[in-house]
């Protein structure tokens, strides 16, 4: 009763103020005395009678003061709300008996609509999530992204290093607040599993840059950024999962690497940080840190908050002197490097802005291509009616009225299209949802929010009178006189150039979603037919960190990983397995400057650089790559013996062109040791399959000192089978070590083309929905058309066409029609497709196979499509035919 | 007088309904409850609407066909409704239209159809 109370309190709010104040609470009472005394589905029918009269006098009420002094008043007979209110029930009632008269047009009119509203509800769920609702955070558009940039190197977004990070920090003004954030991973102990969990690391005033509040407790202190008294800070996940959300959490302590660092603050549950899935945050210490902070590691992503009167033109100025400033103070570190500054909303929404722009795009041509054949469907119907509406228009209704009455019949049709859509949408945004690739947008579950709905029922109206206006106008704007005067009948035809066009625009839409998505279909076999430099099958791949707190020193941390491997190398189902530092395909990377023994440095080259890949021995062998020249690495190589090197081949052909590589000498320009190349082996894929290739230099882990390794272990089998063999091993060792990221080497790969084949995918589903689309409206507009010359039809059999003869000019017309089309089509694809070529690889917009090929099929399917009614057409019988005259 | 003519002539016909409430109030003030709860016994059904019956009740005080009226010294302050009165205008609109009826129904031809359908 009360929740009946509160609704119908709010429908009041469509009367006046006035009257709601001074009649609101009798007005309720005697609906709910009305409501209290209905029964069962008599209630329904008071809340329909309450509704039509709160819209109906509500409304009218309000306009009673602005025609006080007008001749018509609330309660004398004609009234104008009224009249327009009753009319409209009519047409509604109307038009819901029209539609289950024609039951099987009517479906399809909605069914159509129903595909159209439902993808496009769909996508723009998506394009809402991720492109137009604002970031969770206050005043997103003044948080920006700090990079260090070399412009000479094309780098333009590179890591921050802690020395750059104080020395900005210390001199911007342009900021309220400048944070850093790197991400580690640790073990987590004590209560349940030891778990592998990643951790931000964030600088002072990083809650602050994003306006995040503790939901528990408090956020750091300047007290927590020593060394010595640490604290941390859990996330809102994390805290129910592992913590059953207890609030007495906060001042307990926490196990991390082993040793206890105590909580002091929750995170609410919509807190989310870009580039960041951390549910764990310490305080990131560089002042205290004995060291003096490094100026050549990169490892931080630095966020800051523009102050309020502070353009972002201004801060770009700004760091961009701050840079030059820095370049002259350190000329041999920092000589080339500067500051640069991008906006966090762009840096989030950009990557995938495209994509999404084309699937809007794409949508859209859909809802059109829907729109015609409703359209192309309703002139149908409307030919069926010019003698109903001639006669109503005769015997005096206004046109006015007859046009209202076939647009509110459209958009009923739309509705009920529009609700079905919205069925297909709900399904089908959770598929998305669970589709949607990964974004660096924090919050990117997408949901049903209020503009998606009302972009869907907008689409809907739209729709409706978009395809109800042109058979109106068409009926309506005919003098009635004349299908009267035609009698029994049936008229020539609805204007056929008008069909001709529309059908011509259905197929060059239809062409050019067949192409956009043929495009991203070959370029995606391109994608995949790039050889990754490694082999996937029945591999398996798992993470292993070692804490610095337990493997102080390199040698401890080396003993463990031979260990590892030597004992997995004797497990019979294990046939190679081998760790590297930094795995392929994933996108982890480092970049290190390199010193080339006997190189001449000319002015134009760039500077030397190659990305280091630590590997174990017998990893080469795990992964599937050749060795092109030279060796790989073996046991052999060892702490002690002399120190080596392996090169990529693009490294090879940079650094050493015309020349072998092998025997020469290069090191890493912060390390004294020279290491002599040993190898070049074929290039990888590292950022994924569609990336170009870096220098890439190989160090065996016996020479390198490194902590953490990600492991490929080749079997016969299935490769899943090695996780239990792995994990025991593993804890044998060291009972404290989970493992983590264990994926196949096939999920890593595919995951490399996530976004790829994610946007192929719905690319595809989209051309199929529009090819069926046009297929359905070219084959309804033609059989119309052939049952509309059935009498001409007959007369020419009768006098002796050929029935052959018949069948060709009904399938030359449609042909006609198709080929226009698709000359439009695919000229128009020719100017737009040129918008994805950034999406595109390895093959050009214009792609001439994918053109040829979009061409034939479509035509085929048109042809298909008039076949049926151009057969029809050849067995029409004469004598019938002219019978019916 | 003919302006005074022509502004009672303003409002009408009447519909139906309203007659039936400024019928009621020439019996005396009422107030809304106590107007829907007569109202529904003439009708027999609980077929008025709220928005309507308090728009109306709003357009007839606005143009001085009802009045509002001092509720009973007795009453609970906390449940104080407000009453209306008929005024002299709003009495003659209704004369005027119990007139307009009253002369269709004499209308000879009206007469022939009733005894028709009331032998």
């Amino acid at each position: 009763m009360k929740a009946s109370r509160s609704l119908y309190r709010w429908l009041l709010r469509l009367c006046p103020a006035d009257l709601r104040r001074e009649f609101g609470d009798e007005m309720a009472a005697i609906f709910l005395q009305s409501l209290h005394r209905a029964r069962g589905i008599g209630k329904a029918r008071v809340w329909a009678r309450a509704l039509s009269d709160v819209i109906r006098h509500g409304l009218g009420a309000r306009q009673d003061s602005w025609q006080k002094f007008r001749k018509t008043s609330a309660y004398v007979e004609s009234e104008l709300v009224g009249w327009w209110m009753d009319t409209l029930r009519y047409d509604l009632r109307h038009a819901i008996r029209a539609m289950s008269r024609q039951p099987a047009t009517s479906l399809i009119i909605v069914v159509t609509l129903a595909l159209a509203i439902g993808a496009n509800t769909a996508v723009f769920s998506a394009v809402h999530t991720v492109l137009i609702r604002p970031l969770p955070y206050p005043q997103p558009e003044s948080l920006v992204m700090l990079w260090e940039k070399r412009e000479a190197e094309g780098v333009m977004k590179n890591a921050v290093s802690p020395a750059d990070y104080l020395d900005w920090a210390r001199t911007a003004t342009s900021f309220t607040g400048m944070a850093a954030m790197t991400e580690v991973t640790a073990d987590l102990t004590g209560e349940g599993d030891p778990e592998k969990v990643t951790l931000a690391a964030v600088s002072a005033p990083y809650f602050e840059v994003f306006g995040t509040g503790p939901l528990h407790g408090r956020t750091f202190e300047p007290g927590d950024y020593t060394l010595t008294n640490r604290a941390v800070i859990l996330g809102h996940a994390l805290w129910r999962q592992r913590f059953g959300g207890d609030p007495g959490v906060v001042g307990r302590s926490v196990m991390l690497n082993g040793s206890p660092i105590k909580v002091v603050g929750v995170l609410p549950a919509n807190a989310a940080f870009p580039n960041t899935e951390a549910q764990l945050f310490l305080p990131l210490v560089i002042q205290a840190n004995p060291d003096p902070p490094s100026r050549t590691s990169h490892q931080f992503s630095m966020y800051a908050r523009l102050k309020p009167d502070v353009t972002f033109a201004q801060a770009r100025t700004e760091m961009d002197r701050i840079g030059k400033d820095l370049e002259a103070q350190y000329p041999q570190l920092s000589r080339g490097h500067g500051a640069h500054v991008t906006s966090l909303p762009e840096e989030i929404t950009g990557p995938v802005e495209r994509t999404l722009v084309v699937l809007m795009a794409a949508v859209a041509f859909i809802l059109l291509i829907a729109c015609i054949n409703v359209t192309n469907l309703l002139l149908a119907k409307a030919a069926g009616r010019r003698r109903e509406m001639a006669l109503r228009a005769a015997i005096g209704a206004a046109r006015a009225r007859l046009m209202r009455q076939m647009l509110v019949e459209c958009a009923v049709l739309a509705m009920a299209g529009g609700i079905a859509g919205l069925l297909l949408a709900v399904w089908s945004v959770s598929v998305l949802a669970s589709q949607l690739p990964a974004v660096a947008r924090p919050d990117q579950a997408v949901i049903f929010s209020l503009p998606v709905l009302a972009f869907t029922l907008a689409a809907c109206l739209i729709t409706g009178l978009l395809a109800g206006a042109l058979p109106a106008w068409h009926l309506v704007r005919e003098d009635p006189a004349e299908p009267l005067k035609e009698g029994g009948r049936s008229p020539v035809s609805l204007k056929r150039s008008l069909r001709f066009g529309l059908i011509v625009i259905e197929v060059a839409l239809t062409s050019l979603l067949l192409v956009g998505a043929g495009l991203t279909l070959r370029s995606f076999r391109a994608v995949l037919a790039q050889p990754a430099g490694i082999e996937t099958d029945n591999r398996l791949t798992f993470r292993i960190s070692l804490p610095g707190a337990r493997y102080q020193n390199a040698p401890a941390a080396a003993r463990f990983f031979n260990e590892l491997e030597s004992r997995l190398a004797a497990e019979p189902m294990i046939q190679s397995a081998g760790g590297t530092m930094l795995p392929p395909l994933t996108g982890l990377d480092g970049r290190r400057g390199v010193a080339i023994e006997d190189r001449e440095v000319g002015p134009d080259d760039g500077p030397t650089r190659a990305h280091p890949r630590v590997i174990t021995s017998n990893y080469l062998q795990a992964i599937g790559s050749r060795v092109r020249e030279g060796r790989g690495f073996n046991p052999g190589d060892t702490e002690t013996s002399p120190t080596v090197a392996i090169v990529n081949e693009t490294m090879a052909k940079r650094y050493w062109p015309g020349a072998s590589p092998i025997g020469r000498r290069v090191r890493f320009t912060d390390q004294e040791i020279w290491r002599e190349v040993v190898g070049v082996i074929g290039d990888v894929k590292h950022w994924g399959l569609d990336a170009p290739v870096n220098p890439e230099l190989y160090v065996p882990a016996t020479q390198f000192p490194a902590w953490a390794f990600t492991w490929v272990l080749l079997t016969n089998g299935d490769p899943l089978m090695l996780v239990p063999i792995a994990q025991r091993h593993v804890r044998e060792i060291d009972a404290n070590l989970p493992l983590f990221q264990v994926r196949t080497m096939e999920e890593v790969a595919a995951r490399s083309v996530e976004r790829r084949r994610w946007m192929m995918t719905l690319l595809a589903v989209f051309a199929v929905l529009a090819l069926v689309l046009a297929a359905a409206g070219i084959y309804g507009v033609m059989s119309h058309l052939v049952s509309l010359r059935t009498p001409e039809i007959g007369v020419r059999l009768a006098l002796g066409a050929k029935p052959g003869s018949v069948m060709r000019q009904i399938l030359g017309e449609g042909a006609l029609q198709a080929g226009i089309g698709l000359i439009i089509g695919l000229s128009g694809s020719l100017a737009l497709m040129r918008g994805l070529r950034t999406i595109l690889f390895g093959i050009e917009p214009t792609d001439p196979l994918t053109l040829m090929s979009v061409g034939g099929s479509l035509m085929l399917v048109a042809l298909l499509a008039v076949t049926v009614p151009a057969l029809r057409a050849m067995r029409v019988d004469p004598v019938s035919a002219l019978r019916s005259q | 007088m003919t302006q005074d003519r022509d502004r009672i002539d303003r409002f009408l016909p009447l519909k139906p309904f309203v007659l039936d409430v400024l019928l009621e109030l020439a019996e005396g003030k009422k107030h809304g409850w106590a107007l829907i709860r007569d109202l529904q016994q003439r009708d027999g059904g609980d077929r008025i609407l709220p928005t309507n019956f308090y728009r109306t009740l709003r357009a007839l005080r606005d143009d001085g066909l009802i009045e509002e009226a001092k509720g009973d010294a007795k009453e609970d302050a906390s449940e104080r409704r407000q009453y209306f009165n008929l005024t002299t205008r709003g009495a003659t609109v209704a004369r005027a239209e119990v007139r307009r009826l009253e002369a269709l129904v004499v209308d000879p031809r009206a007469r022939k159809l009733l005894k028709a359908r009331y032998p």
